[in-house]
């Protein structure tokens, strides 16, 4: 099957997509277009691998042939696709935490402020007990109670993710029972992502709004240039900054966090387009975690004589000598790559990142919301998927949002998306932004953009955010006029995103579409039964739609409350 | 004229030719996830049956359901030879559905109309062959006379 749609809107990344096209370079829309037609048992969550008795499918447009081996029907294999990919994705923070976690008990960085990192890694302990962590009491009163009362209470990781995963091996939990259990392991990967974002802080510092350029543009020309890929510990990008700090050697990130105090690494590009860092030639070495890297770079790579070096190995021994093997290995490959051609676009923004709830006055935010003066707040998310032109879902709908004065906020890849477009620059600030917006964002600061940059998705940028506009406002966060949005998300950490997005209250969009669509049940139940419970729902939208029509969604859903 | 060869050793029973059957020929979305929750519920004109074996309309050469039918709806387009059901004029009175010898015509679940595969007559390829993951569906011209039902008039016993 053909594959006709418009690759990306970055006409840095679209610079290299026809030398690929000639050298026959495989890129992600290629494979994309291979796999097509995708699984449509697959695609609408009507499938199951959990035993060796399956695999099992139901069809969609036949009665018969309903339940699985086992005797899952349409709307459990629903269901039971939605917490496999809540469980990957929660394990994901978990992961994250633990590693980082981990390298700080050994002693491997000497922590900013000792004791407070001393308390946070008890807290830490308590997520393998009982869970009653520190972090999680930070919500409100209120919102923990209904939690608690519907049972989804995060209460560690064998009560929350143990069970959860165990879900799918079977038993006779009912749909709404086995959907509250997914949430309850989203919960707990939301606290993995609090603590994580206070366990860096602690370690390393506060970082503050900084300013930054982001796009194929930054990437230099005559020296050599490390790229970090993914999610590895932030311990382990100090040790190679530090390594690298008096070199002449640059260190870039993709797909990472940007921040890691008092260094920062420019984002070269985001998710969609990871591969094309490569085609500049101008790459000489890559550091990949495995979380949000695309296994392809490992062959891409060998065409431009690029190593590509996995931090998260068997046996990775000590941090420091690490980066410092890896620092080396980036001026050989410097030398070594001296024939091989660099072609950089000349193409770059500039922009503010790494906002957190203490930069900006929520005050003033939560009360031009209350006086109307802006219509709500919509929290920007996720990175960018292959069957949407790369950033246009997301740069497009913030554009309408910001026109309609919605105060913004985004993270993780969606705001190096956004930024860009030029999103993320206070210069640019007042094109995009409707007049109510604008008056509110100026009053916050001249260096506040269109939209504000809650950090990477390792902090829990967000959370804080809500958790600071919940204490200023003196109410419930579901009734505060707020939405989320993942116009093109891929990965699982941004379904259980998604999902504890709603847990505390705030609906939420999402696109693609989650693999719930075969069962009319579950989608009801994301809906209706979540708004009963959490009084927000998780919206799964079947139709297809212009970014437009989403935005007016997002509108509508605002101006409900 | 060009009919839709089947190979059973490459047929994986995925069911993905009469997914998209449902969805392309079945439904108003043409979108699997919209067209899932389409009321009345898209019907698949393909069969995946036991044996690994996708079940098309042969079109035949000798076609029992033409003859079969009393008021002319189930015709063969004279440009392509392929059987359709024209069904503004269906009575649904199930006569093609009885002589089909391949069971492959059935009565709609919602309305009052046969339906069956007609090979995608409208369309530049069939939908089962485009979208088949080991290519056990292949489109192949099929000699005149070489037929899958009826008198074998070339053949002399």
């Amino acid at each position: 099957m053909d594959f006709v749609q418009r690759k990306t809107e970055d006409s840095a990344v679209d610079h290299f997509l026809k030398e690929a096209a000639e050298k026959e370079i495989p890129l992600v829309w290629d494979r994309y277009e291979g796999s097509l037609p995708q699984c449509g048992f697959c695609e609408t969550g009507l499938n199951c691998r959990d035993c060796l008795q399956g695999p099992c499918i139901s069809h969609p447009f036949k009665d018969q042939n309903k339940v699985g081996v086992c005797g899952k029907d349409k709307d459990i294999l629903a269901v039971h696709s939605f917490v496999r990919l809540v469980v990957q994705g929660a394990m994901g923070y978990l992961d994250q935490l633990t590693d980082f976690a981990q390298g700080v008990e050994a002693k491997e960085g000497s922590p900013k402020r000792k004791q407070e990192v001393d308390k946070i890694l008890k807290d830490i302990q308590k997520i393998l007990g009982n869970g009653d962590t520190e972090v999680i009491k930070k919500f409100p009163k209120a919102l923990m109670d209904e939690w608690k009362a519907t049972g989804v209470y995060p209460d560690g990781i064998a009560g929350a993710l143990f069970k959860v995963s165990q879900k799918l091996d079977g038993g006779v939990g009912n749909i709404e029972e086995t959907l509250l259990w997914a949430f309850k392991g989203a919960l707990m990967g939301c606290a993995a992502q609090m603590l994580q974002g206070r366990l860096k802080a602690a370690v390393f510092g506060d970082t503050a709004p900084t300013n930054v350029e982001v796009n194929l543009g930054v990437l230099p020309k005559d020296i050599p240039v490390v790229l970090l890929y993914g999610h590895f510990s932030p311990l382990l990008k100090l040790k190679i900054a530090d390594a690298a700090k008096g070199k002449k050697i640059k260190v870039m990130g993709v797909c990472t966090d940007s921040f890691v105090a008092p260094y920062h690494f420019p984002p070269v590009t985001n998710y969609g387009s990871q591969e094309i860092p490569l085609m500049t030639g101008a790459v000489d070495l890559i550091v990949t975690g495995d979380q949000c890297v695309n296994p392809s770079l490992a062959e891409l790579a060998k065409i431009w004589k690029v190593e590509v070096v996995p931090t998260e190995v068997l046996n990775r021994g000590d941090l420091g000598s690490f980066a410092k093997k890896i620092v080396e290995k980036a001026q050989e490959a410097f030398k070594a790559r001296g024939e091989i051609s660099r072609d950089i676009p000349n193409m770059k923004e500039s922009a503010v990142m790494g906002f957190s709830a203490k930069d900006i006055d929520v005050n003033k935010v939560a009360k031009a919301v209350a006086d109307g003066k802006i219509k709500g707040i919509a929290i920007l998310a996720g990175c960018n998927n292959v069957k949407f032109t790369q950033d246009h879902e997301i740069v497009s709908i913030a554009r309408e949002l910001l026109k309609k004065d919605v105060f913004c906020v985004s993270e993780g890849c969606a705001s190096v998306g956004l930024a860009k477009f030029g999103l993320l620059n206070p210069k640019q600030r007042d094109v995009s932004c409707g007049k109510g917006l604008s008056t509110l964002l100026s009053s916050l600061g001249r260096n506040i953009p269109a939209v504000v940059d809650l950090g990477s998705c390792e902090n829990s940028g967000v959370t804080d955010f809500l958790l600071a506009i919940a204490g200023v406002g003196k109410k419930p966060i579901k009734e505060f006029r707020m939405v989320a949005c993942f116009p093109e998300a891929n990965r699982t950490k941004a379904v259980a995103r998604a999902a504890w997005t709603v847990a505390m209250g705030i609906p939420t969009y999402f696109w693609p579409f989650l693999p719930v669509t075969g069962s009319q049940k579950t989608i009801e139940v994301l809906s209706g039964f979540c708004e009963e419970k959490f009084g927000a729902r998780l919206h799964v939208v079947t139709q297809k739609m212009e970014y437009k029509e989403k935005a007016n969604l997002l509108m509508k859903s605002l101006e409900r409350k | 004229m060009k009919v839709i060869k089947v190979d059973p050793e490459k047929c994986t029973q995925c069911h993905t030719c009469d997914l998209w059957c449902g969805i392309e020929i079945g439904s108003t979305a043409k979108e699997l996830n919209a067209a899932i929750h389409e009321k009345p519920q898209p019907v698949p004109r393909v069969h995946v049956e036991g044996n690994n074996f996708p079940l098309h309309c042969r079109h035949c050469e000798v076609a029992p359901c033409i003859d079969a039918c009393p008021n002319g709806t189930m015709r063969r387009d004279p440009a392509t030879g392929l059987v359709y059901v024209y069904e503004p004029t269906c009575i649904a009175c199930w006569m093609c559905v009885m002589v089909c010898p391949f069971g492959i015509i059935a009565p709609s679940p919602s309305i009052h109309v046969a339906v069956k595969c007609d090979r995608c007559r409208n369309m530049e390829y069939p939908i089962c062959v485009d979208v088949c993951p080991t290519k056990a569906l292949v489109l192949e011209e099929r000699e005149e006379g070489a037929t899958w039902y009826g008198y074998a008039p070339k053949r002399s016993f």
